[in-house]
This record gives C-alpha cells, sequence and structure tokens, in this order.
C-alpha cells in the first residue's frame, strides 16, 4: 500500500506523478451522463422510494392493502347513509356506490399526496441532506405510491359495479386521460406546497383545511348536473378536479363527461405542473439549507 | 521517467471545480421570511440578518488527489463538503463536480427503522446510484465489512448505534464512485472498528480514488491527505501540501495542537 503522505505535490496543479496510483474511474456517472443516463437514474430512485413508501406501510400494518379498501368502504357507507337514507335527496346516479366509488378513490389519491407533501421534506430531512438525487423525487415519490394504491383500489369499483349492475360505456378509455392529468396537477400542487411549507409551517395546516373544503366544492358526493340544477355548474369548472373526475364518472355514467370541464381542467393541471416546477426551482437552494 | 502511461486522454483529469463559490445563511432560523423574499432572485445583495458562511472559495482538484479540509469550528468546512456532495447549492459562483460522489455525510440518515437491514442495503446503495444486481454481488461483502451476519433481517430499529454506523459506512463505502467526501464520521464507533476504516479508506486511495476529508484529528489528515485547504471566517485562506497548512493552522491556533 503506498503512503499517501510521502509525495508532496504542487498543490491543485495536478501533475502527473508517477508514485500517485492511476485515478479510479468509471467514467459514466450521474454528473456526467447524458440526459438518457440521468432519467433513468431519476427513475430508478423514484421506484426505491415507492416501493420502500409502500413497504413501510404495509410491513408496519397487519392488514396492509385491505386499508386501501376498507377507508374508501366504510366512507362511501357514510355518504350513503347521509346523502341517500337521511336526507333523502336525489343526488347523483343509481347505483350510488358506483356513483361514489369512482370520484372517492380518485379524490383520496389527490388528497393522500397533497396532504403527505406537506411533509415531503421536513420528514426526510435526514435523507434529502446525505443524497443529491433531484429534488422533486420527494414529492414525485408521494404522487406514485398513492396513485398505486389507487390503481390497487378499482378492483373495489369493479366488484361493486357487477354487484349492482352497472354498465361500463366505451368513455371507460378515457380513464388513462383522468390519470394523466390527475397526475400532472397532484404533482404540481405538490411541488408547491412541499417547499414552502418549510419555511411557512401554517402552510401545513391550512392545506388539510383547503382539502377538506375542496372535497365537498368538488363533485364527489353528488354529480356536476346537481351543480347545474343550481346554477353553478359554470363555476365548478374552474376546480380541476372537476374535469378529472369527470372523466373517471363517465366510464359508467356517460352522461357526465362534461368536455368544457375536462378542457379547463387539463390547461390549469399543465399550469399547476408548471408553476410547481418553478417554484421548487426558485426555493431549492433555501430550502436545503433550512432543512 | 516519471511519466504515467495514460491509458485513455488525461491520466489525471480534473474532477472537482469550484470558483468564487459562496453561500449564506440566516443568523436566525426562526426568522420571518415573505413569500417575495423567497421567490426573488438570488442575486440580491446579503440582508442584515444573513451572513456568508463560504465566500470567494475557489479550487481545483483533480483524480486521485487526497484533499483535507482544516479550520476551526464553524469556519465552512462542512459547508464547503456539503457543496461539493451537491446537498447544499451555493449562492454566488459554481461548484463542478465531474465524476460520482460517495458521500460519508450524515451516513445514517438514509436508514429507514422499519425495514429490514437487507432492505436498507438495497435502499440506500439504490440512492447512491448503486444497481441491483452490484448490490447483490456485494452485499455478503458489506455485512461482513459491518459485522452484522445474523441481523440481515433484523429491522433496523432494533441495531445498535454502533452497528447502525458500521452498517452505514459499510454500505457508502462499498460505492463504486471515484470521489469520497468523509466528514468526521471516523470520530465515531470503538476503536477497532475505526482502524478497519482506516484500512478501508487508505484501500481505496491506493485504488486511485479522490479523497476529501474534514477532521479535527491533525493525525488522520496527515495519514490521508497530500494536500490541504485552510479555511478560516468562510474564506478559503490557505491551499498546500498539507503539512505547510497544519503547520499554519498550529501557528495560528497555538491552543488547538494540544487539544486544551
Amino acid at each position: 500500500m503506498p503512503r499517501r503522505r510521502a509525495i508532496s505535490p504542487p498543490a491543485g496543479r495536478g501533475a502527473a506523478r508517477a508514485d500517485r496510483p492511476e485515478p479510479y474511474d468509471d467514467t459514466v456517472t450521474a454528473s456526467t451522463a447524458p440526459a438518457a443516463a440521468v432519467r433513468a437514474t431519476y427513475g430508478r430512485a423514484l421506484w426505491l422510494l415507492t416501493v420502500r413508501d409502500l413497504k413501510v406501510r404495509y410491513s408496519t400494518s397487519a392488514l396492509g392493502y385491505l386499508w386501501s379498501v376498507i377507508d374508501p368502504l366504510v366512507m362511501a357507507f357514510m355518504y350513503w347513509f347521509v346523502f341517500g337514507v337521511v336526507f333523502q335527496r336525489p343526488v347523483g346516479e343509481e347505483p350510488y356506490v358506483v356513483f361514489l366509488l369512482t370520484a372517492l378513490l380518485p379524490w383520496m389519491w389527490f388528497n393522500g399526496a397533497v396532504g403527505d407533501s406537506t411533509r415531503a421534506f421536513l420528514r426526510e430531512s435526514k435523507l434529502i441532506r446525505s443524497t443529491r438525487i433531484p429534488r422533486s423525487i420527494w414529492v414525485a415519490r408521494l404522487v406514485l405510491s398513492k396513485g398505486i394504491e389507487f390503481l390497487a383500489s378499482i378492483p373495489v369499483i369493479a366488484a361493486f359495479a357487477i354487484a349492482t349492475g352497472a354498465t361500463l360505456h366505451w368513455e371507460a378509455v378515457l380513464v388513462p386521460l383522468g390519470i394523466a392529468m390527475q397526475a400532472a396537477l397532484t404533482l404540481g400542487v405538490g411541488l408547491i406546497v412541499a417547499p414552502l411549507v418549510v419555511f411557512f409551517r401554517d402552510l401545513e395546516r391550512a392545506t388539510k383545511l383547503v382539502l377538506r373544503v375542496l372535497f365537498y366544492a368538488t363533485p364527489i358526493v353528488y354529480g356536476l348536473p346537481d351543480l347545474d340544477r343550481i346554477g353553478l355548474g359554470g363555476w365548478a369548472a374552474l376546480n380541476p378536479l372537476t374535469g378529472i373526475i369527470s372523466v373517471y364518472r363517465s366510464a359508467f355514467f356517460p352522461e357526465h363527461l362534461d368536455w368544457f370541464a375536462i378542457g379547463v381542467g387539463a390547461a390549469i393541471s399543465a399550469l399547476a405542473l408548471a408553476l410547481g416546477i418553478l417554484v421548487l426551482r426558485r426555493t431549492e437552494r433555501a430550502v436545503l439549507k433550512e432543512l | 521517467m516519471g511519466e504515467i502511461v495514460e491509458t485513455s486522454g488525461d491520466a489525471h483529469p480534473v474532477v472537482i471545480e469550484a470558483t468564487g463559490v459562496g453561500i449564506r445563511f440566516r443568523r436566525n432560523k426562526r426568522g420571518r421570511r415573505s413569500f417575495k423574499d423567497l421567490l426573488a432572485s438570488r442575486a440580491r445583495r446579503s440582508r442584515p440578518d444573513e451572513f456568508w458562511a463560504l465566500r470567494d472559495a475557489g479550487f481545483t482538484v483533480v483524480a486521485g488527489e487526497a484533499i483535507g479540509v482544516v479550520g476551526r469550528n464553524g469556519q465552512g468546512k462542512s459547508t464547503l463538503l456539503r457543496l461539493v456532495a451537491g446537498v447544499l447549492l451555493p449562492d454566488e459562483g459554481r461548484v463542478e463536480v465531474r465524476r460520482g460522489v460517495a458521500p460519508l455525510i450524515e451516513i445514517t440518515g438514509g436508514f429507514v427503522d422499519d425495514l429490514s437491514v437487507r432492505e436498507n442495503v438495497f435502499l440506500t446503495a439504490g440512492l447512491h446510484g448503486m444497481s441491483k444486481a452490484d448490490i447483490a454481488a456485494r452485499f455478503d461483502e458489506i455485512i461482513e465489512f459491518a459485522e452484522l451476519d445474523g441481523f440481515v433481517e433484523t429491522p433496523y430499529k432494533h441495531l445498535s448505534s454502533g452497528m447502525k454506523v458500521r452498517l452505514a459506512f459499510s454500505v457508502v463505502s462499498r460505492l463504486e464512485e471515484p470521489i469520497m467526501l468523509v466528514d468526521e464520521v471516523l470520530a465515531v464507533g470503538d476503536k477497532a472498528f475505526r482502524a478497519k476504516c482506516y484500512r478501508r479508506i487508505e484501500e481505496l486511495l491506493a485504488g486511485g480514488r479522490t479523497l476529501f476529508f474534514v477532521s479535527h484529528n491533525e493525525r488522520d489528515l496527515r495519514r490521508f491527505c497530500t494536500r490541504g485547504l485552510y479555511l478560516d471566517g468562510g474564506r478559503l485562506v490557505a491551499d498546500g501540501p498539507i503539512d505547510e497548512i497544519l503547520a499554519r493552522y498550529a501557528a495560528d491556533h497555538p491552543t488547538d495542537v494540544t487539544g486544551a
């Protein structure tokens, strides 16, 4: 083993010295690699953290996957009881369970990912301080892991659709569009919220409150036509979730497909994503200092 | 004589290049801050509640160099290391790191309490850019070095603190990255394991890795490093052979040498 301190180099000039070992160099690394390799690295880190999220969630609970089913079922039962039995108001469509779940499950994806993104940086501060992976991954992984839970809960809708005899329409092919819009919107909102919470802790509670309001402001327990009836249908389109849910719902209730709401929703989702990327880029330095 | 047979291009390329690097922090961590403030461009003037932790630092490092960062507490040593690691971004100037980095900084930070040792090894090594196949091939080596045989399926939270540090060092020091950043991690762990860590670092140095080393221990600095960077008051005040740098540091701070 060569004694390192035996050599006394002209500092920093890097003159080649015979007694120095050949530098270790594996040439292609994250910092020098072409764009394709960077994307692959991003994807791998994102996937690792997403799997970690899911593993942690399921290794620490006995019921595991069942929770992502039980939760919406209990909520669906409650809303059915309140709106269908107690108030007896004719909102939504029959079968109400299917009508509710087609909006409630996507809502839980949005709600879960945005709610968790308030702590995306704070909770992982130690890891963020020791790895240089792109900071947007800390939010993207939440969107992805909650999105996977959403996909995993789709069989619940299928089961209820079969049990209640709801018919699937061709509009079901639009579901990927809904998923793409929702992923963009959720990621965008998460990227705005996550860094700002680091500086304004109040924003965490404010976000939770806004999410609660948004739940009732979005056609979930009721439908878009119910808003039209009281003259608020046009305004509802300004909520990007209205368009997104209209896409999902049209699979079983084609008359809920509203292209105006979808168009506005897609535009706002794209805007939210662009804004999120901008906010993270602008605040990244300060976030890293603060953690 | 003295010419190294060049295999491909420059045998000792510049791997780290820092020019005019500056970063400032707020003095009062809980201070007020406005949205406008936060989103303003970074070219603003320094405000009164901020101080420069590091400023106008510039240096280049060529492949295979072993650099020790010297300075008293709070003079910007760890900040410099974090900038090189890419986990802090400079407010001024730029730090260009042209090779992959294995940061031995807060090494236990990436481990998850509820996951097993095995899952944690795959997770942390993966986040640092190692492929699954590479990790699998080196898994036994990592466990053996960490002296954790028989604990592979144990949840991380049930390990002792010494075990945690051993595991973390073992994982990060196995990364196949050409640049190593070491921030006083060697101050922890028992004597025997520390000796083992030293041997590992020497092995890596002999293999041609570039080392960036922060320590208060003069013996360690002399042992590993050939070149020193001396930071004082957030400025890079000297850059030269480690012996000269340590002599200058000792002259500036006579009490530190005796450890008083």
